[in-house]
This record gives C-alpha cells, structure tokens and sequence, in this order.
C-alpha cells in the first residue's frame, strides 16, 4: 500500500518540483549560513590581528603621552558565536557581533556597526530557520490540501469508500506518505547541515533540530485539520494560504507595530542627546563641577589633584565618563523598554508559531534580541573594567613603554542559551495535538457522498 | 442475496427513495430502469452505506449494511457511471491498490491475468491510467471485483457512455460473473442492455419500483411499452 501510495505522490511532476525547490533552497541556505559564519570567524580573527597592530602603531606615535594614546586605541570585545548561528543568523545580521571601544564615553560607541555590503544587506541572508519557519509550511499546504478533495472531485473516492474498510485509516495512510516525504527532506536538509556545519551534537543542536520538527508538525496538524472539513481543493488551498499569510506575516507584523506603539522608546533619541550635552557641556563649566560630580562616583580617584593647567587628562576623561553618567537613566530606560518588547513577543509568540519558533532559533543560536542586549550589558562592564585599568596610570602619567600592550587581546563574552523547556516546546505541542485530535473528529463523520 | 426491506430515503420534505422492497438471489442480475431521479443511484447508495436509509434496511447476505458496514463491504464490488482510477498509476497499481485497499493480496502475474480475463489488451496493463478509455477502466473495475472475489456487484449505469462493442464486452463479463455466482444489482438506463444481461428488471418511479418482473416474461418490444407507459404517467 505504502510502495503505491509513495508511487502516486512521486509521479506528480508539480509534487517532485516543488520537493526539489524547497531542497534546493534549504541547500542554498545552510551554504549561505555556513559563508555567514566564516564571514564572522573572519572578521573575528581580523579583529585580534587588527588589535595588536593598532596598539604598536599608537602607542609609537604617542610614547610619551598615554592620555593621549588612550583618547584613539580601541579596545575589542567580541559577541561569541555558535556554529549554529549559521542556521539561524537573526540579530547578527544588523547588530555587530564585535565592539571595538575606546575609554571615552561608550554610549555614542556603542550601536556604531560595520557595514560590509549594503546590496547585502537589501536582500537579506537566507538561513535553514527561513526555510523551516516560512517555505517548509508552504511545501506541507501544496503536500496535503486536496489529500482528500482530490479524491472527490478526481472521482476516486466512491471507490475507495467502496473498498476500504476504514476510509479514514486510507487517508491517515495517505497523510503519513506525505509527511514522510516532508521529513525526508528536512532529514536530508539536517544531515547537509551536520555534514557541512561545525555543528556538535550538543542539546542546543538537539534542541534546534527537535523544535523544527515540532513546528513541521504543527502545520501537518493545521493541514490536517482543514482537510477534515471536506471543503474543495480550492477552498482548502486559498484558506490554508491565509493562515499561513496571517501567521508567518500579517500577525508578526502587527505585533510589531502594536508592541511599538504600547512601549514607545523616545529615549533612544534623548539617550544621544544627554550623552552629547553631558559632555560637550562640561567644556564651558567650571572643571570643578565636573570633577566633584565625577569624584561622587569614584571617590577613590580624589587623590589626584586637578592642575592648574587648562587642559588635563583627568578633566577630559570625567567629562567623557559625565557624558555617559547623565545619559544612564534614559539608556536604561530604554534597555528595559526593548526587553519588555521583547518579552511581550513572547508571550504573544506562544499563539504565534512561526513566531514563537523563530525567537527559539534565535535564543537557540545566540542571534535573538536578549543575546545583543546581554552582548552591550557586558561591553559596558568592559568598558568599565578598562577605564578603571587606566585612569589611574593616566591621572600619574606612567610611562606608555612599562605597559605590557601585548596582553590586550581581544576578550570575548559567551552566553549560554538558557531554554525553559515547558515554554519552549509546550504551546507547539498543544497546538499540535489539538488540531491532531480535532481534525480525527472531524473526519470521522467522514462520508462519501458530500 | 440482496435484500431492501422497506427502505425510505428522505432529504427533509423530498423523498428520494418510498418504502422499497426488493430481493435479489445469488447469480441473478437485477437491473433497476428508470428515469433520472428515479431513485436507481439513491438505492445503489443505500447498499454501499454511502449514505443512512431515513427507515428500513438494505441487507447483503441477511447482514444489515448500516449494522455491519465492513462485513459488507468485503461482499461486494461497485463501479460507478464513470468509474476514476488514479492517473499516475498503471491499470495493473490501480487493481492491486485497490485489492490492497479492501484487505486482499494477489501476485502480479495473477492480477495481470485477471485484467486480461477483463478484456483489458495487454500492451495497456503497464500503461498509466491517464491513457485509459471509459471502457478500458470499467474493465478494470470488472477485474477489482473478480479480484476481490466478490459476491455481489453494484453498478451503477456502468455502461452510459461506451460505444456499442465495449458495452457488449461489458455485458459478456456481466454473464460470466453470473455464471460465477455473483449477484448483481444494476441501475441503467439502457433497456436494451437490461433486457440482454439482466434476469430480473425493476422499473422505478419518482423513488418508488413500480414494477418488477423476470427477464423472459416479457420480450424488448413489451419491455419498451411498459417502460414508456410509466414514464409518460
């Protein structure tokens, strides 16, 4: 039965077509995830090479003046990455995942990012999470949408309710021929990546792999599920095209727009603004505000005099640190409106699948939203840990040749992504399941002449 | 064999099909004539369980087809008017799909032979389906029911639409199935074939069978009066 079944479905020439697109596509991505990867392996390595050449260069040119020196070196911090950032490459494509700052105000440092190839850019990467979270659907509705109707209106089905002694265990047959198929080639899809990827088989992997195919059987279930209400082909293929625009696209979208508007962040723009005011306005102060201000917040600094002269380094450097200490409040204000976005999507995205899936790929990957925000949490504490490393040896004006410039590499902040299991796979699960069991019921008023 | 006791089909105020009695005994074939809406299609429905009687019974071999739909359906064969086979595959998948589908295993040189018992030529067994004639997917559909070894065949109009010596092939494996054994319960429109293949005619009437009787009490000529008489009243 299976080896006829299998044999009807692979002689439609439409069925191997798009079969072979979707592969191909899916092909496609996992090289294009794995030139995204070595793009930022690439760019990473330039990074510690690029380091060590900046540093001997400046600190030639400004030997005898290490205030100087530390107002142009740049110091790189760097976003670590997973090999599975190649299947679902979310954030990294529009946030860097490397950060070179200098000791002077970080906020105006911190969202500049390269930008490699604008044309790129445009069209945007294509990765296997795409072609799981939006073209696998599409290969499941073309798989399964006239699974029964095909049989009315080919005429095949009064025989085959004529004979069966269960037309519904036929069509579970025929449905589980499909589903095969659509495994299989997510199954080819998973071996290319694992072949080509360095991916490890770690629960992360695991976790990817298992969630993908979850999601491919929540649309199986929704495909199910519309079958079993024995509509035309045509009905059951335009509405199961709408669920899929109003899922994927119009429900994200608006969500979007919704959470954009329920949590404004007019700080992004007052952010900037206070950062530049609250350094470029010290200039006309008198230093002694901005030093008692500065010494408020690091008193152990107190110790060294403020000279006569008009220009120190240790004025300039509390008036860049004052830039960033004015601007505080509206940057964490506006950190936690984008984590409270993020979280409204969600808890939104458990209605959501396609979603729902992508935020998990993401987290998964370490290229979700979080990830980044964590990413720029740990590059103020750098930022931090290398001021205060140098303020001192700046405020005594020690020599730039007694420091070891060669131990400053490049350091690196790593997540581990922490997945909470219920959540992650709790409302794919429901949802499948449920369609699952509704759409059993459906058809088992199943009849032959409707 | 086949039995309808009293069977009624209603659809709301409509009665499809009025209190229908009918017997038909192993290896006779029973034509039910009759004009569009008669009623021929709605009984044949009722036999296959394709839709519930609103009163009475269909029975095939004393068992209740509602009772014990897939004790029943293993009894029977059924070609419908146009009978649709799946156009990817060959006429040989077709019948061992199907057979497979009623729960029936057969080798390939067995199913093959059968097609060619069916009158199905030879160079079309490995040929799709989507080549096929009517006629030629008829005989398959004859070779599913040999296949299946079936007891009881329900046809319905099965040769509307095939030229005169299809139909006849048609009819001569109608015969051979009867010599077999099996009970047919046929609806058509052709009087000529009824009269030809069947042993029994019923004629039917806006749902009811206004008269039955056997094959050779009455010649084509009587056949086509009483068949008219009822039509124009």
């Amino acid at each position: 039965m299976y080896r006829l079944l299998t044999k009807q479905v692979l002689r439609s020439r439409s069925t191997v077509i798009v079969t072979l697109f979707v592969l191909a596509l899916g092909i496609v991505s996992v090289l294009m995830g794995e030139q995204f990867l070595n793009k930022q392996q690439r760019a990473i390595d330039e990074a510690a090479h690029y380091q060590r050449e900046h540093i001997q260069q400046n600190a030639q040119w400004h030997a005898d003046d290490l205030g100087l020196l530390l107002y142009y070196l740049r110091f790189t911090f760097i976003n670590s990455f997973d090999p599975l950032t190649a299947l679902s490459i979310g954030q990294r494509d529009v946030n860097s995942s490397i950060q070179r700052v200098t000791i002077r105000g970080l906020e105006g440092q911190k969202y500049d990012t390269d930008l490699h190839n604008p044309a790129n850019l445009q069209v945007g990467n294509l990765d296997l999470g795409f072609v799981i979270i939006y073209l696998f659907p599409l290969l499941i509705i073309a798989f399964t949408y006239d699974l029964l109707s095909e049989e009315k209106e080919g005429g095949t089905w009064r025989l085959v309710a004529s004979q069966a002694s269960s037309p519904l265990l036929y069509l579970g047959y025929k449905l589980s021929v499909r589903v095969g198929l659509v495994y299989a080639v997510w199954f080819l899809l998973w071996v290319f990546a694992l072949l080509r990827l360095p991916l490890s088989l770690n629960v992360n992997t695991l976790v990817f792999i298992g969630l993908s195919g979850l999601y491919l059987a929540f649309w199986l279930a929704l495909c199910a599920w519309a079958v079993s209400w024995q509509r035309s082909s045509s009905f059951n293929a335009l509405s199961l095209l709408s669920v899929w625009v109003i899922l994927a696209v119009l429900l994200p979208a608006s969500l979007n727009s919704l959470l954009a508007n329920l949590y404004p962040v007019p700080e992004a723009l007052s952010t900037m603004v206070e950062q530049r005011d609250g350094y470029h306005e010290k200039w006309d102060l008198e230093k002694e505000t901005t030093m008692k201000s500065f010494f408020a917040e690091y008193p152990q600094y107190q110790k060294y005099p403020l000279p006569e002269a008009n220009f120190s380094w240790l004025w300039y450097y509390a008036m860049q640190h004052m830039g960033d200490a004015e601007s505080r409040q509206s940057s964490e204000a506006m950190r936690e409106k984008i984590r409270q976005r993020e979280q409204a999507s969600r808890v939104a995205a458990w209605f959501i699948p396609p979603l729902h899936t992508q935020l998990l790929f993401n987290d998964l990957a370490q290229s979700s939203l979080d990830n980044y925000l964590s990413f720029l949490d740990e590059t103020e504490d750098f930022h931090e840990k290398m001021r205060l490393y140098f303020y001192p040896k700046i405020f005594e004006d020690a020599s730039v040749g007694k420091e070891n410039w060669e131990s400053f590499t490049p350091e690196y902040f790593a997540e581990t992504p922490e997945v909470d299991w219920f959540l992650a796979f709790a409302p794919l699960l429901l949802l499948t399941v449920g369609l699952f069991a509704f759409a059993v019921l459906n058809a088992r008023k199943l009849k032959a002449l409707e | 064999m086949l039995q309808a006791i009293n069977l009624t089909k209603s659809y709301g105020a409509f009665t499809a099909l009025d209190n229908l009695n009918l017997s038909v005994q192993a290896g006779n074939i029973f034509c039910l004539l009759g004009a569009n809406g008669a009623g021929k299609s709605t009984t044949i429905n009722l036999f296959l369980n394709f839709i519930e009687p609103t009163e009475g019974q269909a029975t095939i071999d004393t068992l209740d087809v509602s009772q014990h739909p897939k004790k029943t359906k293993q009894l029977l064969s059924y070609i419908p008017e146009n009978l649709r086979l799946y156009p990817n595959l060959t006429g040989l998948e077709n019948l061992e799909f199907f057979c497979r589908l009623g729960g029936k295993r057969h080798a390939n040189d067995q199913l093959e032979e059968l097609l060619i018992q069916s009158g199905l030529q030879t160079d079309f067994i490995h040929q799709r389906v989507s080549n096929y004639s009517k006629g030629m997917r008829q005989k398959v559909g004859i070779a599913l029911a040999r296949a299946r070894q079936a007891k009881v065949l329900l046809l319905d109009e099965p040769t509307s639409g095939l030229d005169p010596k299809a139909s006849n092939e048609f009819s001569e494996l109608l015969l051979d199935m009867k010599e077999k054994g099996v009970t047919t319960l046929m609806a058509t429109h052709d009087l000529f074939r009824a009269k030809d293949t069947g042993t029994h005619i019923g004629i039917m009437k806006e749902g009811v069978l206004v008269e039955q009787f056997a094959t050779e009490e009455v010649s084509f000529q009587d056949l086509e009066q009483l068949y008219l008489k009822h039509m124009h009243n």
